[in-house]
């Protein structure tokens, strides 16, 4: 196993983006090779060891690597952007597009990530303990797919678009979601245990289970009975017939205006 | 007064017939000369493949390429083409690089020049947005560049060729390339882009234009007779009629012999025909869709007086931009796709739609065959210019790759062992062995381009020729391009040397220097009477319906910075 630990030396305004942490490029390499490791600190390049104390223990392959990322990085972007392996844990808030890409791994993050968590994720697992920002499991501005694989799962709330132009893979969010979750989606699933408002729009394919209330209904999903999951009875919807989608919307109670 | 001496190149110049001879250039001031002086800088070549800097004759660069860009901000992240595309940082030398369908300005001057082109041919400039393109022009580094104005669904085109008023329209042609700095007529899907302002579209050459009681036949020949009567220097440039639908080689064919009682002024074609693979299908849908290459390179093998390109497909993303709204229409709803759609004012319409040609799509399949099919038919290699239309066949950046479609039966053959079997009946590419040597090469990608475009100074090395030359890194002795194509690909991928104008701007596949390229456009002189009349009938159109005024229209000096007026005489 190789631990490699980072903390923040000074808390910054400047966004560092750091998508050169993550274990596939970590593995192996000594504490002063990962010390050099460059990241970009708003418009220029430094290396590692001028934003965070480095320590590194043992040496393993990407698989067996961790990296503990210790304080506050709300102003760090990019951690474990294209990851395939190994794991990454952050103590602290996190910058937008965390995990975005990632193909394998698990990240874990210990307080609130900001937009764009896990967008474009093709595999593997992250775990915010805190609330989400927007976009989370989204794609890229004009990008056909968000996230196409691997599981994200929230334990606080997510802002507006989860789930954005979703093409596979799964969601769970255990609180709230902002406006229009699941939006453009085209196949994966989305669990929501909270409440959520317009869910689904222009939804291709896919299933999306809402388990608390949800917000003005969009009037182009058609009731379909009920269908029950893990012993629970939801009434079923189909849509979105706007884009003659066939994607399966799952909800409770539905509250309009 | 600059000199550089050549030494040791293998020169293959298709214009003055030499094939893979070794000689050396001279080179004074920007031009070829006979002989430079001992101060001049030496480059040893050491035998490698020289020819004239490569001449993009229809690509799309300027213009509606930023409506790509809008609807495409994921392009500027792809990178499928190492080296020619995706994200590049500036360097001391270079701008920042994005894109590969659409990539930024500075990115496509620096990726032609890589390739060893040094001028393009923006293929489509409406003359209200004229002003635009040469802003997008300015910013497009080294290559020299013209444009083609878009004249085809026109109000004041057509209604001189409904009112039969020849001269006027030659007038009007002539003021309407000084306004725009245009180098040429283009004319897209004649007459549809009028219909599609009224949700409909033209289906063939005789369909009557709503509200303008001419039909497609009438405008091509009207356009085609004011082209001559102006001795432009370029013929009418025509993108056919049902662009994109089964069976529409009939049209295509139908349009080339109309042309055959034009005749030109110069010595050139009077017709060049525009990306034809894009209108040489067959079939009466996409379910029997199949090639009509046979029948078309039939017909050209047996006539003189047209040329044309390839619209040649990649296989990957592409973005679809024309001025034929309607088949863009057709494309965003047949493919669920972005669509973006413009209409002109009462010039032509547009669209963008991004669209991804698949190996697995039995339709794409037969589309990539068709436009090789064209270009190995067709056994004179000065009627075929060679392009992907780029961005519409798919980005410049793969022209290499093409290349070995066209040299190598061997590439061909792996390409088609990965198609559905139901794509293999619907073509005659597995039956075609030709392949094409550099010499015939150099003929599509620069000698054609210099005399279909009339530009004696591009294309060639002949004393007095620009000096602009790109040396590859191939030994022709020493390479077989029907085997080795990776070789060939890679070599025509990043020239060992680009030299514009005189100036070395690539070495060793680097970008050593930035120079501003020229403009070229054409200044048609008419008799000063019919000139005067036109505009009365012009201040009209301006008051009445343009949300512009006339003195606000012209495309001013300051947007041409380097321009070179070619001047011709009407009538």
């Amino acid at each position: 196993m190789q631990i490699i630990t980072l903390s923040l030396k000074a808390q910054n305004k400047i966004p560092i983006v750091a998508d050169t942490v993550n274990p596939d490029n970590f593995a192996g390499k000594t504490e002063d090779e990962i010390k050099a490791v460059q990241v970009w600190y708003g418009n220029m390049q430094c290396p590692l060891s001028e934003l965070f104390n480095v320590k590194v223990e043992g040496k393993d392959s990407a698989e067996n690597t961790k990296i503990v990322i210790n304080g506050d990085a709300s102003r760090v972007k990019r951690i474990g952007q294209g990851m395939s392996t190994g794991e990454i844990e952050i103590n602290g808030n996190v910058d937008m597009h965390c995990g975005s890409n990632m193909k394998g791994g698990k990240i874990t993050i210990n307080g609130d990530a900001d937009s764009w968590l896990g967008c474009e994720m093709k595999g593997g697992e992250i775990i915010l303990n805190g609330n989400g920002g927007y976009y989370v499991g989204g794609g890229y501005r004009g990008e056909a797919c968000g996230m196409k694989g691997g599981k994200i799962t929230v334990n606080g709330n997510v802002r507006d678009f989860l789930g954005e132009h979703m093409c596979g893979g799964e969601i769970h969010v255990l609180g709230n979601a902002g406006l229009l979750p699941a939006i453009l989606n085209n196949g994966g699933t989305i669990i929501i245990e909270g409440s959520t408002e317009m869910p689904a729009s222009e939804m291709k394919k896919g299933t999306v289970i809402i388990k608390g209330k949800v917000k003005d209904l969009l009037p182009s999903y058609v009731e379909e009975g009920t269908e029950e999951v893990d012993g629970v009875l939801y009434q079923r919807f189909a849509g979105d017939v706007n884009v003659s989608g066939k994607g399966m919307l799952l909800m409770k109670q539905c509250e309009s205006h | 007064m600059s000199e550089l001496l050549i030494e040791n190149a293998v020169v293959c110049d298709p214009i003055q017939g030499i094939n893979c001879e070794k000689m050396d250039l001279c080179i004074k001031d920007g031009k070829i000369v006979e002989s430079v002086s001992s101060n001049a800088k030496v480059i040893d070549a050491e035998g490698r493949l020289t020819m004239a800097g490569g001449f993009d004759g229809h690509t799309h660069s300027a213009g509606k390429i930023n409506v790509g860009r809008s609807m495409n901000p994921n392009d500027a992240r792809r990178n499928l083409v190492p080296g020619l595309s995706g994200f590049e940082p500036h360097t001391e030398k270079t701008r920042a690089q994005v894109g590969y369908n659409t990539p930024n300005t500075y990115a496509i001057g620096y990726r032609y020049a890589k390739l060893g082109y040094t001028t393009i041919c923006e293929a489509a400039m409406p003359p209200l947005t004229a002003r635009h393109t040469h802003e997008e022009f300015k910013e497009i580094p080294i290559l020299d560049k013209m444009g083609l104005t878009l004249f085809g669904s026109n109000w004041q085109v057509m209604e001189y060729i409904r009112d039969k008023e020849p001269e006027k329209l030659a007038a009007y042609i002539a003021w309407g390339l000084k306004a725009s700095r245009g180098y040429g007529i283009k004319i897209v899907n004649a007459g549809g882009g009028e219909a599609w302002g009224w949700g409909k579209n033209v289906s063939g050459l005789y369909d009557p234009v709503p509200n303008f009681d001419v039909t497609p036949a009438e405008i091509l020949l009207g356009l085609g007779e004011a082209n001559e009567k102006l001795g432009l220097p370029h013929s009418v440039h025509v993108h056919c009629n049902n662009l994109g639908h089964p069976g529409n080689y009939k049209t295509t064919i139908e349009t080339m012999k109309l042309f055959e009682k034009v005749k030109p002024r110069c010595n050139r074609q009077s017709l060049h025909v525009t990306h034809v693979q894009f209108n040489a299908y067959a079939g009466t849908s996409w379910r029997d869709f199949e090639t009509g290459a046979p029948m078309i390179a039939d017909y050209v093998n047996g006539v003189n007086h047209l040329t044309f390109d390839l619209g040649q497909l990649i296989f990957g993303p592409a973005v679809t931009m024309t001025a034929d709204g309607p088949v863009e229409y057709a494309n965003s709803r047949m493919l669920k796709e972005k669509w973006s759609n413009q209409d002109v004012e009462l010039e032509d319409a547009s669209g963008v739609v991004p669209l991804v040609y698949s190996p697995k799509s039995f339709v794409n399949a037969v589309q990539w065959a068709i436009g090789i099919e064209l270009a190995l038919l067709v056994k004179d290699p000065w009627k075929v210019m060679f392009t992907t239309d780029s961005p519409n066949g798919g980005s410049f950046v793969n022209y290499p790759e093409a290349y070995t479609y066209l040299m190598s039966e061997k590439k061909r053959q792996e390409i088609i062992s990965g198609f559905p079997e139901m794509a293999l009946g619907r073509m005659v590419l597995p039956g075609l062995d030709r392949e094409l040597s550099f010499y015939e090469l150099a003929t599509m990608t620069r000698s054609t381009q210099s005399r279909i475009y009339s530009r004696p100074e591009k294309g060639n090395l002949a004393v007095g020729a620009d000096a602009d030359i790109a040396i590859y890194d191939i030994l022709p002795d020493a390479i077989d391009p029907s085997v080795e194509h990776e070789k060939v690909k890679k070599a025509f991928s990043a020239t060992a040397y680009t030299i514009k104008g005189g100036t070395i701007v690539v070495k060793g596949g680097n970008i050593e220097n930035t120079p501003m390229g020229r403009t070229y456009w054409v200044n048609a002189k008419v008799p000063s009477d019919i000139e005067s009349a036109m505009h009365e009938d012009l201040d009209v159109k301006f008051q009445k319906y343009y949300t512009v005024s006339k003195s606000n229209y012209m495309v001013e000096d300051a947007y041409v910075p380097k321009p070179v007026e070619i001047a011709t005489e009407g009538f």
